[in-house]
């Protein structure tokens, strides 16, 4: 299981670099898509099925299908992929960098690690990320109004930026 | 804008900084700010033009990062001491990076380019909600969370923001920007005695929202953006110019003025606890803004510039913009400094 998880980590680190050293946005998505993806497993790995399970549905079905799309409609005829020059450098300084940590921490690197939430161990019978859900709804009760009514603000930010023909906000630009 | 959208959204603004004043939590105070950041976005960009496209979006990516940032130090110190109370940061670390943002937010000086490129995007009327409210609620984290944070990182921001405030204006021909290197100077000193005396960062907030107050408003008044426009000011209205001078004056500090009232009460805090050198720095570095704002002065008091003056003084009509809270922020500005001892004795 451990060995897993240290796959597992491995891509989360390899889908970061692929975002991080600019390759067009196409290949960009994908690096995002391999990131959140092991960023969920690690998580269910590691003992939270639950949230990972929320972040797989919301990050990668909500919002990086609507930004794959969108780049994708960013026709780019010579999208630079990690094999450009400029963006192969990046790629290689980076990896190095995880290998100078990686040297830099020796062996105790692993005690970095945080260990599993395994808390269904003992006598719980609750995960532990079921339990901050049932927290959050326990007792924050009246505030989550306030955070719907971020989440209509922002719908509403967002509507009032785009409205109309002539008054998209890149049209401007 | 429909007057529906615009109360949905001043009152968003005012929800984000009660929740942020309200909440001891540090989920809420995020979402406070967060909501602070949303609202405005459609103000500012409500001239559709490139370069208020571009000030909102440089200024949601900063707030953005910022919030962020936020949210990271929270977790992080909720994950490392199991609690989310706003006053009580266990962890320097956590403190550190949660000033690091909060003086992103508010743009001090390490962090302060945005500032300047984001308030010569937008007009004056947003500018004046970006450089008062919007300082608000950041400001009550700061004041919280100051006690927890390494006294150094305080006073090297303070120092940097001071410098760079008066530096960066000094070649500044837009009044915007003047303006924007005026409030990182001024939040230089907000932040210099945040953790020695919270009463005197109130004070200098209060006061400098007067005063800046009343010179987005007197610019707007003008419908000055830029130094040349100030030349023949004159012609519109020679009371209004007249008093700009002295609310610039103020801006800058100097004594008769309600603006020499924070740098006085700080710089003898500062030194009573010791600090000489930084004082020192401080007041010299109040003389480089002091610079700016008497190059504004002279431009609109004592020159016209070697143009071709080809418009007639205007007929005076009767304003058409309301202009009660400009002169109530102008008599704030020019006549506030006797008032000290009961400003003391209400914030200490």
């Amino acid at each position: 299981m451990v060995y897993f998880a240290f796959m597992l980590l491995v891509g989360l680190v390899l889908g970061l670099v692929g975002v991080a050293c600019n390759p067009a946005p196409y290949f960009a998505a994908f690096g995002l898509v391999v990131a959140a993806g092991m960023g969920c497993a690690v998580l269910a790995v590691s003992g939270a099925p639950f949230l990972a399970l929320v972040l797989f549905l919301i990050y990668l079905g909500g919002m990086l299908v609507v930004f794959a799309y969108s780049s994708a409609l960013a026709a780019d005829p010579f999208p630079e992929g990690w094999t450009e020059v400029t963006v192969f450098e990046q790629l290689a300084f980076y990896l190095l960098g995880v290998v100078a940590a990686g040297l830099y921490f020796g062996k105790h690197w692993y005690t970095l690690f945080v260990g599993m939430v395994d808390s269904c161990s003992k006598f719980f019978t609750i995960r532990a990320d079921m339990g901050g859900v049932v927290a959050m709804y326990g007792s924050g009760g009246f505030m989550l109004v306030f955070c719907a009514w971020v989440l209509l603000l922002t719908l509403f930010v967002v509507l009032e930026l785009v409205r109309g023909l002539s008054r998209g906000p890149l049209r401007a630009v | 804008m429909s007057p529906l959208v615009l109360v949905v959204l001043l009152s968003s603004l005012g929800l984000g900084t009660a929740m942020t004043f309200a909440s001891s939590h540090w989920l809420l105070a995020w979402m406070g700010l967060e909501i602070n950041t949303l609202a405005i976005l459609p103000l500012m960009a409500q001239q559709n033009h490139p370069r208020a496209m571009e000030a909102t979006t440089k200024y949601f990516l900063i707030q953005a990062t910022a919030a962020a940032m936020i949210l990271f130090a929270s977790t992080t110190n909720a994950w490392a001491s199991g609690q989310w109370d706003i006053t009580y940061p266990s962890h320097p670390v956590t403190a550190t990076i949660t000033m690091a943002a909060l003086a992103m937010k508010i743009g001090l000086a390490p962090t302060h380019f945005w500032l300047p490129e984001v308030l010569q995007g937008v007009s004056l009327t947003t500018g004046l909600i970006l450089s008062t409210w919007q300082k608000l609620a950041p400001f009550a984290l700061i004041l919280q969370v100051a006690n927890y944070t390494p006294p150094y990182m305080l006073t090297a921001l303070a120092l940097c923001s001071t410098l760079v405030g008066g530096w960066g204006g000094l070649n500044q021909t837009q009044l915007r920007k003047i303006l924007a290197y005026s409030s990182i100077a001024h939040l230089g000193w907000m932040i210099l005695v945040a953790q020695m005396a919270p009463q005197l960062t109130l004070i200098a907030l209060i006061t400098y929202i007067v005063m800046t107050t009343a010179a987005f408003l007197t610019l707007n008044n003008m419908d000055a953006t830029k130094t040349a426009t100030l030349a023949s000011s004159w012609t519109k209205s020679p009371t209004l110019t007249a008093m700009a001078c002295l609310v610039l004056l103020s801006l800058g500090g100097l004594p008769p003025l309600t603006g020499f009232l924070p740098k006085w009460l700080i710089l003898q805090e500062v030194t009573n606890q010791g600090f000489i050198p930084t004082a020192t720095v401080m007041a010299l570095s109040a003389l480089l803004s002091l610079y700016f704002y008497l190059r504004l002065t002279y431009a609109m008091s004592l020159t016209l510039f070697p143009h071709t003056f080809n418009s007639v003084t205007p007929w005076r009509m009767t304003a058409k913009r309301p202009t009660l809270l400009l002169s109530t922020t102008i008599i704030m500005t020019t006549c506030l400094l006797p008032l000290t001892p009961s400003a003391l004795t209400l914030l200490i």
